[in-house]
């Protein structure tokens, strides 16, 4: 049997100059019988917006949390991790020491947890926390925080105010800038955020989109935005990835992703999606549940939920094939699902001749 | 301060189930020791808001973290006790009847306005069971039904809600759902009191986008079915057209307290009057390519000025891209401008001398 890698090498998925690949990566509990990721291979190409989708439930956390090794234990993770600061240099994240890790995270690739209530000590003002960061990575504190106020204007927030106060003195929405400016302090090479707007009103969520967007051209930064909103983050990413029980089941540039999805998961998530310009009557739910970790089926995951399924897909779990250059997708039936499952938004739905759907 | 009157649009000339008139809502907030004899810090949660709610009716309403949307709607159901202002029950001034004041019983209404909290997992008891959770709203209101019967009433309803079998459902605990079925507990517990109005607080806000419309279907199903009212709390435009479309309900907009623009979900959506709701509906995702770039936002600021002192004349000037000079000084008024479309901005009135007002410079 061919592994992903292999597989997806073959397909191709259009990363030429990786700043982190994760191969054959999997995380599971109760020494292996429950996967919580399975087999997932993929890279970050330098200086990109990639967004990862998956319901709750899909793994999507336990992804961002490989990419910096910090799976929870008892979970292990297994697979391969390398990091790429440059060109011609590749590390083993998962090799490092407890010494090189530390550096490794925030220095080289930094997170942003989902909450940012949370992820603030609350008996510390907001500016102590980049004090305390520039410290544990022995750097010098004032050039720090002159850095710190120039990141906080940046997503126009008032320097002194944000770090004079505590967390509980600040909006949701000014306390998620806060944190995505604290893991920004040390000058990561890559951002990772886990659902960084998930708690916020529409307005600051798409607010923040565009502050980040200008953050990343400025500081030149690669970013991994994880969220179960299709939608949100299909305004932001280059580059987008869907994952499915697990399981990454497609992945390409943002466009052909979401105008010409080949995988009937993708598909069924859009139509799912209530959309401002879509016809009211053709948004449907996706029929029955995603699969719990212990009960993964055989072959395909989708396969109980997609009306394309057939006795191979629920023998067979699904190769990567090329649906075109750069745009990868898990699905013996990918051909047909254009035909078969219509997209209900608008013109989107043909992006070119070929791709068929159906505007309705 | 008295508005144009948002009459609910089947309204035929007998009271309306809910009548919201003129409310307002101020909140003190707390204070230190040491400012003990200071005048107290006063929150404007809403301010001068007038809305009716008929049967079977749905109301949307929309806005962002914090302009008051969830005090207006728990004002609504009498939850919450207005500062000023009225608010009706069938022609009964709810808070008059609580003090015994009128000819219905404060019981009543109470279980016929009921709610869904945003959070399924904190508003049931993780140490009981489904069965219980529910038993307990029926043996409250009716304490001669028997065990069997309550059972029975249960099972039908939580089938209603899509959970079979519903014996096994019945016997969880919370921890032992997903959040979508913790959800419909919720949505069943409301139900149990056939209510005529079922204040759903950012109800599907908590559950995955895929969920969503599958939960909004549900209650829309239910509205017909038990012919009940729904006010429904979202801050996506999107969600709230589903919902207030299929509903043949309205959409409303708050900004700072105030109701700014109200109307029919398409006409509200494909031309929006107010500048405020053009900011909502550039937030709102699209999925149509051309479209998901966004722009810039039609705004100044990004956030939202401080509710304990907010800004003069009209709330939303000081982001507004559109603000003038004369919008510093007056408040615009909720002004009709089709049969059931209203908006307070003073450019839906071409002779205002708005357009003869400088520009504000930040």
């Amino acid at each position: 049997m061919t592994t992903t890698s292999d597989r997806l090498h073959r397909a191709g998925d259009g990363v030429s100059d990786p700043i982190l690949e994760v191969k054959n990566a999997s995380v599971t509990y109760d020494d292996g019988d429950t996967y919580v990721l399975d087999d997932v291979t993929f890279s970050i190409e330098r200086n990109e917006i990639l967004g990862v989708v998956g319901e709750s439930g899909s793994g999507k956390s336990m992804l961002a949390s490989a990419l910096l090794d910090a799976i929870p234990a008892p979970g292990h993770l297994s697979g391969e991790v390398l990091y790429h600061p440059d060109q011609d240099t590749t590390i083993d994240v998962l090799e490092f020491s407890d010494a090189e890790l530390n550096e490794y995270r925030w220095a080289e690739v930094s997170m942003v947890f989902q909450g940012a209530m949370s992820s603030f000590n609350p008996t510390m003002k907001v500016g102590a926390h980049f004090k305390d960061t520039l410290k544990a990575h022995d750097r010098a504190v004032p050039e720090g925080l002159e850095f710190a106020r120039e990141i906080l204007s940046d997503l126009y927030l008032d320097p002194e105010r944000v770090l004079d106060s505590y967390p509980h003195e600040l909006s949701g929405g000014m306390q998620q800038r806060a944190l995505i400016a604290l893991s920004l302090l040390l000058e990561p090479e890559v951002l990772v955020m886990d659902e960084p707007t998930a708690a916020l009103d529409l307005l600051m969520q798409r607010s923040i989109l565009l502050l980040l967007e200008d953050i990343k051209e400025k500081y030149d930064v690669t970013m991994v935005f994880i969220t179960h909103d299709l939608p949100l983050v299909a305004s932001l990413a280059d580059r987008m990835a869907v994952m499915y029980a697990f399981e990454l089941v497609e992945a390409g540039p943002r466009d052909q992703l979401i105008g010409d999805s080949a995988h009937p998961y993708t598909r069924a998530l859009l139509n799912s999606t209530p959309n401002i310009d879509a016809p009211l009557e053709d948004m449907q739910p996706i029929p029955g549940k995603s699969p719990a970790p212990v009960n993964v089926p055989t072959g395909c995951s989708y396969a109980d939920r997609c009306p394309l399924a057939s006795d191979t897909c629920r023998q067979q779990d699904p190769a990567f094939e090329a649906v075109r250059e750069e745009h990868t997708v898990a699905c013996h039936h990918w051909e047909r699902a254009a035909e078969e499952i219509g997209l209900t938004f608008g013109e989107a739905a043909s992006i070119d001749g070929d791709a068929g759907g159906d505007p309705r | 301060m008295s508005r144009t009157r948002d009459a609910a649009p089947d309204s035929d000339g007998s009271d309306p189930l809910i009548s919201v008139d003129d409310i307002e809502v101020h909140f003190e907030k707390e204070r230190g020791l040491l400012e003990l004899f200071d005048e107290p810090d006063i929150v404007h949660a809403v301010d001068g808001v007038s809305v009716d709610i008929g049967e079977n009716d749905v109301l949307a309403l929309v806005g962002e973290s914090g302009c008051g949307k969830t005090t207006l709607g728990k004002t609504i159901i009498g939850l919450q006790e207005p500062t000023e202002g009225s608010i009706s029950y069938r022609g009964r001034d709810i808070w008059e009847t609580k003090a015994g004041n009128t000819d219905l019983s404060f019981d009543d209404i109470r279980s016929s306005l009921q709610i869904i909290h945003q959070d399924p997992g904190s508003s049931l008891n993780p140490n009981r069971r489904i069965v219980e959770t529910l038993s307990e709203p029926i043996r409250l209101t009716h304490p001669n039904i028997s065990a069997g019967e309550r059972r029975t009433r249960i099972y039908s309803l939580l089938e209603r809600v899509g959970m079979t079998p519903a014996h096994d459902f019945a016997s969880r605990y919370p921890h032992q759902l997903s959040g979508g079925e913790k959800q419909r507990v919720a949505l069943a517990r409301a139900l149990l009191m056939n209510p005529d109005v079922i204040l759903a607080d950012e109800a599907i806000s908590a559950l995955d986008v895929s969920l969503r419309v599958e939960m909004m279907d549900l209650m829309l199903d239910l509205q017909e079915e038990f012919n009940t009212s729904f006010v429904f709390i979202s801050h996506d435009l999107s969600n709230a057209r589903y919902f207030a479309a299929h509903g043949n309900g309205r959409i409303g907009v708050m900004y700072l307290g105030n109701l700014v623009e109200v109307g029919p979900p398409d006409r509200l959506i494909s031309d929006p009057q107010h500048p405020y709701t053009e900011v909502l509906r550039w937030a709102t995702p699209n999925l149509s390519l051309d479209a998901s770039e966004a722009g810039d936002p039609p705004m100044r600021k990004i956030d939202i000025p401080d509710p304990v002192n907010p800004p003069s004349g009209c709330r939303f000037h000081t982001r507004c891209p559109e603000a003038r000079a004369v919008c510093k000084r007056e408040q615009p008024e909720l002004r009709t401008l089709s049969d059931d479309h209203r908006a307070a901005c003073f450019r839906s009135d071409p002779d205002h001398r708005y357009w003869e007002s400088d520009p504000i410079e930040d």
